[in-house]
């Protein structure tokens, strides 16, 4: 609800959203929008250029741009959103226990994240890909691995702030038990911070996903990548330089749109725009972009 | 509203440009994390530093200088190790003896002569022959040399001659006598290869020897090794005091660029002026983008005749895969459109091979049946093997197990990825399934010989060692034991090998290796793609540009400006 709330107040979000959404949907549908099956090798048509049967021209096995980009989607942008998902869900496990019992869990849990963030997340990636060897599931698994400490520390200064209110005490004198304290009362007013970090780091994300494929570390042939696409193009950027123009405008505007509509959820949950939250909160926000800016470099 | 247009835009200008710019530097941090060689000042514009400057003035025809690119350093060029650069290697050091298109030509040894039983050399050394640090080369040099050579002879294995040979004899100042164990035929083929049977001054000697490295790099060749900087650039100066032919060009440098586009952009800027395929160096590069920088800019193209033949090996050793069968490597074989590959991926540069060896080099020439891209008959092939189509995947299994294999490439060899998804999409119509897995080339040296691999991207090692080295090799374990030894006749091939190397008239030897080839043919190991050709890139008023019986090396000494 208070995200349409938003949308409404935001037309740029609103934008940002529905292209967002369009985007996911196409991933998802991809064989009902892809013109062709992005694997059908066409030699003869190899670096053929833009034509009515295909929209973006060949690549250089003659396969159809504009499906391996609609294929693309999936391994760059869903299972990007998988992988966020999934750390979000660990980090907001260990956020609120850490947050809500305090003492020695919060302890052992934050010096825990202190030391999962003492590693540059990079090398971090680089050292799973040189264990378990290059692949997509693996640069996933090493994301997850490593950005859910991240996101329990943020939780964990969200939850903290609301876990001494007055109503949360009295759920404790009533006897309820911790977890459903958490639910029903921590969870929906930390969602919005939660929103706004994970939605923060979701571009980087798919920036970072992108390079590795990029490397040749990500997914491998012939699955579509947008990362990989690129490089598949580096080789022939002098002679058919309009090659690398499809994913990587696609690649910028997906991120872009992500970081516009993180941005405007930042705007909108604002403290100071919202009266019903103590102003103290903004500290918290502080750190999340401090964190982002560390994050995108 | 126009102000926030403006922004957007200049917003989408600066993505634009940050992208371009990580795409370049990515390439650069990948090779800095796998190598471990990378140095990140190779980055950095040369203005500076010798060998930028060389460049500058390399340009200029009159100087007589020239720059090529090396995606690697030149590393410890000891001729006695393997970890050099060969071409670096070949330019400093000379051998007994020369490989060329007519035979075994003299070289450091004006003449010699070959016993009755084959098993005694002598050879007759080039009078007046000094080191680079002017120590004389004479009958002692070479005795202390060999005899530096054969304390590391376990280093030595993939050369059978290193076995072979009893003691080496001065007999007087300009005389040596080399006595083998028992005749052995390719003797003066393997004494002409760049190494190990190269020499090195004495005084360069560690300890008596060359097993635990050189203090310097003091050869006969024609160039010499000035300066070397890791990881940035080496410079090789003109040997004034040469016994040869004076080499015209008067300086050689090369220069440390990673492989690819970075390497045709330095081209262009004027960097480097010369690259050839050593490590995929032109290799390396999109034909197109090289025929056009060829038309705009002051640069020619020289291809050099089929030199290899590059190969899927396949190895049969594995005996949990499915390559380990004969049938599934007779079907790949056969799906495998080698005309697509040669005239759409090579541009016609290379032409397809049908067998290990194309039958220009010796012994080769035996009408080996073709095994044509067909891909009904490997369905048939399949069928027959017990291979059933599963129609939901399109992958063929076998008592539960899919036809699904890994093929390993040089992921940084766009022609090689480009290769492989084309084989992995024709393959699947056969309903034989390829994961494509890129590596780094070290990395895959290394699977090549551990027989970790299932299928792999190789070539054969030129014509100075085509047959005789490679089809050595077969019994050799850094190189293709793991992929000959899985066939049923591998006991009775490896025979034929060894006897081969010791027949005495050309008569048996032609029958052996009529065997060799046949079985490894019948048994499809080694796939053949395409006939491999070196690819050099120089300034078009560069003459004399020629090529050695390798892809390893090219005679810069005999190149020079007009």
């Amino acid at each position: 609800m208070k995200l349409l709330s938003i949308m409404r107040r935001d037309k740029w979000a609103a934008v940002c959203f529905t292209f967002l959404s369009a985007v996911i949907a196409a991933g998802i549908f991809a064989p009902w929008f892809a013109p062709h099956p992005p694997e059908e090798v066409h030699m003869e048509l190899r670096f053929a250029g833009a034509s009515w049967t295909y929209w973006l021209g060949n690549d250089h096995l003659g396969r159809c741009v504009l499906s391996r980009l609609i294929y693309g989607i999936r391994p760059s942008v869903l299972w990007v959103l998988a992988a966020l998902s999934a750390s979000v869900a660990i980090g907001a496990f260990a956020g609120f226990a850490a947050g809500y019992f305090r003492g020695k869990t919060d302890v052992l849990l934050m010096r825990l994240c202190d030391v999962m963030l003492s590693f540059p997340g990079y090398v971090m990636t680089l050292a799973v890909i040189g264990i378990m060897g290059p692949g997509l599931e693996h640069i996933l698994i090493a994301f997850v691995l490593m950005k859910w400490a991240w996101f329990a520390r943020i939780i964990r200064t969200s939850v903290l702030q609301y876990s001494n209110s007055d109503y949360v005490r009295f759920s404790k004198m009533l006897g309820l038990p911790g977890v459903s304290i958490m639910i029903r009362h921590l969870l929906p007013v930390t969602l919005p911070d939660i929103l706004v970090v994970s939605s923060s780091s979701f571009g980087s994300m798919i920036l970072q996903i992108s390079g590795f494929s990029f490397l040749g570390l990500g997914i491998q042939a012939p699955n579509a990548e947008w990362g990989m696409m690129l490089n598949e193009a580096r080789s022939v950027m002098f002679s058919k330089p309009e090659l690398m123009l499809a994913p990587g405008i696609a690649i910028v505007l997906v991120v872009s749109a992500v970081n516009f509509l993180s941005d405007s959820f930042q705007r909108m949950l604002d403290p100071r725009l919202m009266s019903s939250r103590p102003i103290r909160l903004k500290q918290g926000f502080s750190i999340s972009t401090r964190l982002k800016e560390r994050e995108v470099a | 509203m126009t102000k926030k247009t403006i922004y957007l835009l200049t917003l989408a200008a600066l993505a634009i440009m940050l992208l371009a710019a990580c795409s370049a530097n990515s390439t650069n941090s990948g090779g800095a994390t796998f190598n471990g060689s990378y140095s990140p000042q190779n980055a950095s514009s040369s203005g500076a530093d010798p060998a930028g400057s060389a460049a500058n003035e390399s340009t200029h025809p009159a100087a007589q200088e020239l720059t090529y690119a090396t995606a690697k350093d030149i590393n410890d060029i000891n001729p006695h190790l393997y970890a050099g650069s060969i071409p670096a290697t070949g330019m400093v050091f000379e051998s007994l003896v020369e490989n060329t298109k007519d035979g075994i030509k003299p070289l450091l040894a004006e003449s010699w002569d070959i016993s009755p039983d084959g098993k005694s050399y002598t050879f007759h050394l080039r009078k007046g022959v000094t080191f680079h640090d002017g120590a004389p080369f004479n009958a002692e040099a070479v005795k202390k040399n060999i005899e530096a050579v054969q304390a590391n002879a376990a280093k030595h294995a993939w050369i059978k001659l290193s076995a072979k040979i009893a003691a080496i004899h001065a007999l007087d100042e300009h005389t040596v006598q080399l006595d083998l164990t028992e005749a052995y035929y390719p003797a003066l083929l393997e004494l002409a290869m760049t190494r190990p049977y190269a020499f090195i001054s004495p005084n360069d000697f560690k300890n008596g020897g060359t097993r635990d490295g050189v203090t310097g790099y003091n050869g006969t060749g024609p160039y010499r090794l000035v300066e070397h900087k890791t990881d940035q650039y080496a410079v090789f100066e003109a040997n004034e005091s040469y016994w040869g032919e004076a080499p015209h060009l008067s300086k050689i440098t090369a220069k440390v660029l990673p492989a690819g586009e970075t390497t045709l952009l330095a081209l262009k800027k004027g960097e480097v002026n010369f690259i050839f395929t050593d490590d995929r160096g032109a290799d390396s590069i999109d034909v197109q983008a090289m025929n056009q920088l060829a038309e705009d800019q002051n640069y020619q193209i020289v291809r050099s005749q089929a030199m290899n033949t590059k190969i899927i090996a396949a190895n049969s050793s594995k005996s949990d895969s499915p390559v380990a069968e004969k049938a599934v490597r007779e079907a790949l074989w056969q799906s495998i459109d080698r005309e697509t590959i040669s005239m759409d991926i090579f541009s016609g540069t290379e032409l397809p091979a049908e067998s290990l060896f194309s039958s220009n080099v010796n012994y080769a020439d035996i009408g080996l049946g073709k095994r044509e891209y067909n891909p009904e008959a490997a369905i048939r092939l399949l069928e027959e093997a017990g291979w059933k189509s599963d129609s939901r995947s399109g992958i063929r299994s076998k008592n539960g197990r899919a036809l699904s294999v890994k093929l390993y490439y040089d992921a940084a060899s766009p022609s090689q990825k480009t290769q492989a998804e084309f084989i992995q999409s024709t393959a699947k119509t056969a309903g034989i399934g390829l994961e494509l897995v890129g590596e780094e080339s070290s990395s895959l040296a290394k699977r090549r010989a551990t027989g970790d691999y299932e299928l792999l991207f190789n070539q054969t090692w030129g014509l100075a060692y085509d047959p005789q080295s490679t089809i050595s090799a077969f019994t050799a374990e850094s190189s293709y034991l793991h992929t000959t030894k899985g066939i049923h006749q591998a006991d009775e091939l490896y025979g034929k090998i060894n006897e081969v190397m010791v027949s005495k008239d050309e008569q048996s030897r032609q029958a052996l290796y009529r065997e060799i080839l046949t079985i490894v043919h019948d048994e499809a190991v080694f796939i053949p793609l395409t006939n491999g050709i070196v690819t050099i890139i120089a300034p078009k008023d560069l003459k004399h540009i020629s090529f050695k019986q390798t892809q390893y090396e090219l005679p810069f000494e005999k190149m020079g400006f007009q």
